[in-house]
């Protein structure tokens, strides 16, 4: 094996660990700005992978997975939204209580799967790499594997983090949000409907969660696992911190974690590698975005009102 | 006035039970069970005989702890949702002890001791990275929590495995130094009459001391709490420890106990603590009802499965809704 | 005269509006005709407060109508206000600090959520502010701009928001934040926006600003216009606007003040330039100054400094929570003193809940002593609207600011600090809370008193400190123009 087929593998699995993440990402991104920390994004996830996998495995068609995967986690966004946001509930409970939701109602829906023998997906349903279809381009050095030897999801989360982008620095759209989550009281005394946009941005993060959720089960594996999500989620949450609540720091942050993930996943199949277990491997990630955090410390507050109910009494 | 005020929350968590309870019936009912057996399965499950009250008992105990832990922190403002991490470790902590050392009747409570000390020492790690590198609890507690599930995968499989089997499971304990069932046929033991003496105990703590007065009024008002006085950030450091411990204790008891032994399989009963404290608004003799109920969903989900076919996991279904119930009548309000 | 009389530019007619019951507006009427300066004065809790919010569409009146230029102002919506070409300057600043000027503007006058064009709207910002004879960055950061500054963004916002057809522009307490310089440069800004046809409804209870600036008022008392037209003189205008409610004055003290309590020298740091000064047993010692001139450092440094605040026979660490010496009257009484969801039996003890007679050596709570230790304070401060079990965030403000003073005042402590300790509150509130701080003086408390108000710092103070940019000197009289001006940073006369 050549160093360069090496680093290919390692950058190519680095670019498809950090798609889900950058597109949950992206999606919470937009919550937190606009001042909601959502917790449940976790089970958001969750919920979107199984619905993709599931309709996946009934119909056959994973673009109809793929829509019940946002349909369902904008659902459970809703249960949180009116939790955290109508009821203005602490925002971090009612995160906790909906992951709670989907840990349960995935796991109770996946043995009525499993009752049905659906636990596969048709053979050719699930979704595959080299998404332009032209197999040449996945040939090309360098972009090859990190652009076109990836699944579509990938090209679409690069293309959401250039709207993302775009609506931040040059739309109202984009001031309104950071208004709100900076200081509500402005936004409302000119007649902004504060809670009408966090509304609309949970809603925005849960679909973005869905869909990375249907790229964990319908793309990347094309199985379901209950509780296969296994922490995802919240590394989102880290990751958005990481990167300080900007859509270039949160790309950076996907990048370098998807990196930490694919080399975690290279060490393993080391030859030596068997005398230190597996899951020491596995938690790499985690203490690396811990210690990525505690590194970049204090010196970013983030979105002032991030996390409190509006109106505040 | 004092019985409108006093009353009526109170009896939201058990509305609220059973609208959940009522919307998991109802939509068993519309893909054709019967709602009256599906509840008289649950009731024989739980209350069939004694045994199967112990059984109930023992199920809610964990369940107490977790609780109890996350709201002596919650209580004081601190968000710890890292019980699950902090069980675990606990758990694993005490498993390593009682695999250690000579088995004798100290063993279980050195175990306990053990676990405790571990949960707290995982709840300082994410305070401490809260107060000093800025990383904010919640992210800094919900990251270990898969960290600590990992680690305790890893010791499992490595120095604590079992091996006679290639199954990813530690070793047993021995039978000596388990902790001894006061029920015959469950895995009822002490541990469940100490969870309601300590509950009992964090409701006494925080009614009648100037300690659970302080955190109270912390948890509710932290500036008028520095400014009349009080130690803020000593009180919730605590907090952070007391928390942890317990959930650490509530571990080590499960292994000592109940399982004897670990296997990477996932866990929740530090999730679910959290859910306890908040369907028992927080209030420690609350917690009690609220543990049962959730053990009660439990163990009916499993009964549920086996005798009509029901996913258990509805179970988990009717926690989150009993929840998000409880917090959409308005209870744990978010702070400004 | 040629043609028909044009409508008034603004008409307000039968406007009521009430909460919980309670009328905030009852049957409101006047008239304001284009191009004018128009006064609309009140105490607090007047209803000047409502009123804006009712012209500017925030709040739906539940009877009577507001029309500009003769047609009706759909109620409820800041849009069809904005629409309709009325204006607002809020008196805390509607402006996201973090971002730019050009930004806050599209985002207070802009429209839908498409791209917007920077270039164009920092043109118009210029534009705008040219015609005010202001100067204004459109790309500076808010959080880097003073106060005067901010407060002109608000008003070249809410001109824009109008797209220069801006017929009413209405400025609530405009000059609250303001240095005597900004003051003077606003002036003739409002004049010059009122001689090209714009009226400006000017909020304020400043008499001599309205003075100034407004030929016309309209001034309300407990929610109704009890004068509508020329400007009366100023003592005419206090009675109306105060009524017949006498003035706390005269609550001097009589003896000469006793050994020093508190003792601030050469105080620096956070804003602060070498503060000395010292409060004895038996005075009242005010420091006044527009919010924002170091009250805020001075006040922590009172409450934590050991070094350079000392306060003898007490020990700095005893300054919190130790209220049989020091009792404290917060700022803000809901964020700072009060636990509002506890009950008032709890806020009463708290302080002393882990002393004797309230708890035991062990720290037990010995709660039948809480309950008839309130019912005891409740009663003896005459605190209304709810009992021991009544949680604080039920009771009306003036009621809470009595329970904190019972709380920190009822063991008579040898220091009293109080700040500000009559914000939002009614004139006969605010009254008794004075007269509580100079019982406290004459049974022999050294009191500082730190307070925004002027006429009622000037009604018990024996002693009149200036804090202007961070830092003070003794006013050398109690002659209410000397100290104004050192207020507003002149020097000493």
């Amino acid at each position: 094996m050549s160093a360069g087929i090496l680093v290919d593998a390692l950058l190519t699995g680095a670019v498809a660990a950090a798609t889900p993440l950058l597109v949950a990402g992206l999606g919470e991104l937009a919550a937190e700005r606009a001042g909601v920390l959502n917790i449940g994004i976790e089970g958001l996830m969750l919920a979107g992978c199984f619905a993709a996998f599931a309709v996946t495995a009934a119909t056959g068609n994973p673009w109809l997975g793929l829509g019940a995967a946002v349909l369902a986690a904008m659902a459970l966004g809703g249960v949180f939204a009116v939790v955290s946001l109508t009821c203005r509930a602490d925002q971090i409970v009612a995160g906790m209580a909906v992951n709670l939701l989907a840990v349960g109602g995935t796991g109770a829906a996946w043995r009525i799967l499993q009752d049905r023998g659906l636990t596969d997906l048709p053979a050719g349903s699930g979704f595959t790499r080299g998404w332009t279809g032209i197999p040449a381009l996945g040939e090309l050095p360098v972009v090859g594997p990190l652009l076109f030897d990836q699944y579509g999801m990938t090209a679409f989360a690069l293309v959401l983090a250039g709207v993302l982008a775009l609506v931040r620095r040059r739309t109202r759209l984009g001031l309104v949000l950071h208004g709100v989550g900076q200081d509500p009281h402005a936004l409302a005394a000119s007649g902004v409907r504060v809670l009408g946009v966090r509304w609309g941005a949970v809603l925005f993060a849960a679909a973005c969660a869905g869909l990375a959720g249907a790229y964990l089960s319908t793309m990347r594996t094309h199985a379901f696992v209950p509780l296969m999500t296994g922490g995802t989620g919240f590394v989102v949450l880290a990751l958005v911190m990481f990167g300080r609540w900007s859509v270039g720091g949160l790309v950076v942050g996907c990048l370098l974690f998807g990196l930490a993930e694919s080399a975690q996943q290279g060490l393993q199949s080391l030859p030596g590698a068997r005398v230190v277990p597996h899951q020491l491997f596995q938690a790499l990630p985690y203490l690396v975005a811990l210690i990525a955090l505690a590194l970049a410390g204090r010196s970013a507050p983030g979105p002032a009102a991030l996390g409190r109910p509006w109106p505040e009494r | 006035m004092i019985a409108a005020r006093t009353v009526w929350p109170a009896l939201i968590p058990f509305a609220a039970a059973v609208a959940a309870l009522g919307l998991i019936l109802a939509g068993l009912t519309l893909v054709g069970y019967a709602p009256g057996e599906v509840l008289a399965t649950a009731w024989r499950g739980l209350a069939g005989s004694p045994l199967r009250l112990g059984i109930w008992a023992q199920e809610a105990t964990p369940l107490l702890l977790t609780g109890l832990a996350a709201g002596l922190a919650f209580r004081c403002g601190v968000l710890n949702v890292g019980t699950e991490g902090q069980y675990l470790m606990g758990a694993v902590t005490a498993l390593a002890v009682l695999l250690a050392l000579p088995p004798s009747v100290l063993s279980p409570w050195l175990a306990a001791l053990a676990g405790a000390g571990a949960g707290a020492l995982w709840c300082a790690l994410a305070y401490g990275l809260d107060r000093w590198r800025g990383v904010p609890l919640v992210l800094s507690a919900i990251l270990l929590n898969v960290v600590a599930a990992r680690v305790l995968g890893a010791l499992v499989e490595g120095p604590l495995h079992d091996p006679t089997t290639a199954a990813p499971q530690s070793a047993l304990v021995p039978e000596a130094a388990r902790l001894g069932a006061l029920l015959p046929g469950t895995a009822l033991t002490l541990a469940a009459p100490l969870a309601v003496a300590l509950a009992v105990a964090s409701w006494l703590v925080q009614r009648q001391t100037a300690l659970g007065f302080e955190f109270t009024v912390i948890g509710l008002n932290p500036v008028a709490g520095d400014l009349a006085g009080i130690p803020v950030e000593s009180r919730r450091r605590l907090a952070a420890l007391g928390s942890g411990a317990l959930a650490g204790l509530a571990g080590a008891f499960q292994v000592a106990g109940v399982t004897w032994f670990l296997s990477g399989d996932a866990q929740s009963y530090g999730y679910a603590g959290i859910a306890v404290a908040l369907l028992g608004r927080l209030h420690p003799l609350g917690m009690i009802p609220a543990a049962l109920f959730f053990a009660g969903l439990d163990i009916s989900g499993r009964q549920w499965e086996r005798r009509l076919g029901i996913p258990h996991d509805l179970g988990d279904v009717a926690k989150g809704a009993a929840v998000a119930l409880v917090l959409a009548a308005g209870f744990f309000r978010g702070r400004r | 005269m040629n043609g028909p009389v044009p409508p008034p530019r603004i008409a307000v007619a039968g406007v009521s509006k009430s909460y919980a019951g309670i009328p905030a507006l009852d049957g409101v009427d006047f008239q304001v005709p284009a191009g004018v300066v128009h006064g609309i004065l009140g105490e607090n809790g007047a209803g000047k407060s409502t009123l804006m919010k009712i012209l500017y569409g925030l709040v739906r009146p539940e009877s009577g109508y507001v029309r500009v230029d003769g047609v009706d102002l759909p109620g409820g919506s800041p849009a069809a206000a904005a629409r309709a070409g009325i204006g607002m300057v809020h008196q805390h600043f509607a402006l996201v600090d973090d971002l730019t000027v050009v930004d806050n503007c599209i985002l207070g006058a802009g429209r839908g959520l498409g791209l917007v064009d920077r270039a164009a709207w920092a043109a118009r910002i210029r534009q705008f502010a040219g015609r005010l004879q202001w100067t204004i960055d459109p790309q500076a950061r808010i959080a880097d701009l003073g106060v005067g500054q901010r407060q002109r963004v608000e008003i070249v916002k809410a001109l824009l928001a109008g797209g220069g057809q801006t017929r009413v522009l209405i400025l609530d307490e405009p000059t609250a934040v303001l240095t005597p310089q900004e003051v003077d440069e606003l002036i003739p800004a409002l004049e010059a926006l009122a001689a090209g046809g714009t009226t400006v409804l000017f909020i304020s209870h400043k008499l001599h600003e309205v003075e100034r600036l407004c030929p016309t008022v309209t001034i309300l008392r407990r929610g109704r216009v009890v004068y509508d037209g020329p400007r009366p003189e100023r003592d005419a205008m206090t009675r109306l606007m105060v009524g017949e409610v006498p003035p706390v004055l005269g609550l001097h003290a009589t003896a000469s003040p006793g050994e020093s309590r508190l003792e601030v020298r050469n105080l620096e740091g956070g804003g602060l330039h070498d503060l000395s000064f010292t409060v004895r047993a038996g005075e009242v010692v005010a420091v006044a100054g527009v919010d924002g001139n170091g009250q805020e450092p001075l006040i922590r440094a009172i409450l934590r400094d050991a070094r350079a605040v000392t306060t003898p026979g007490l020990a700095p660490e005893d300054r919190l929570g130790g209220i049989r010496r020091l009792g404290l009257i917060p700022d803000d009484r809901q964020h700072e003193a009060l636990v509002l969801p506890l009950s008032l039996r709890d806020n009463l003890v708290l302080k002393e809940h882990r002393r004797f007679p309230f708890a035991t050596s062990w720290g037990w709570l010995r709660l039948g002593r809480w309950r008839a230790h309130a019912v005891d304070l409740l009663t003896r401060y005459g605190v209304r609207g709810g009992g021991p079990d009544t949680p604080a965030q039920d009771l009306s403000g003036g009621n809470q600011q009595k329970v904190v003073i019972a709380r920190e005042l009822h063991r008579n402590p040898g220091l009293i600090i109080a700040v500000n300790p009559t914000r939002g509150l009614d004139l006969a509130a605010s009254a008794d809370v004075l007269r509580a701080l100079a019982a406290a003086r004459d049974a022999g408390a050294a009191v500082l008193l730190i307070h925004h108000d002027l006429e009622e710092l000037l009604a018990v103070a024996d002693r009149v400190l200036v804090l202007f940019g961070g830092r003070i000197r003794e006013a050398p009289s109690r002659e209410r123009s000397a100290i104004a001006g050192l207020m507003l940073g002149s020097p000493t006369p």
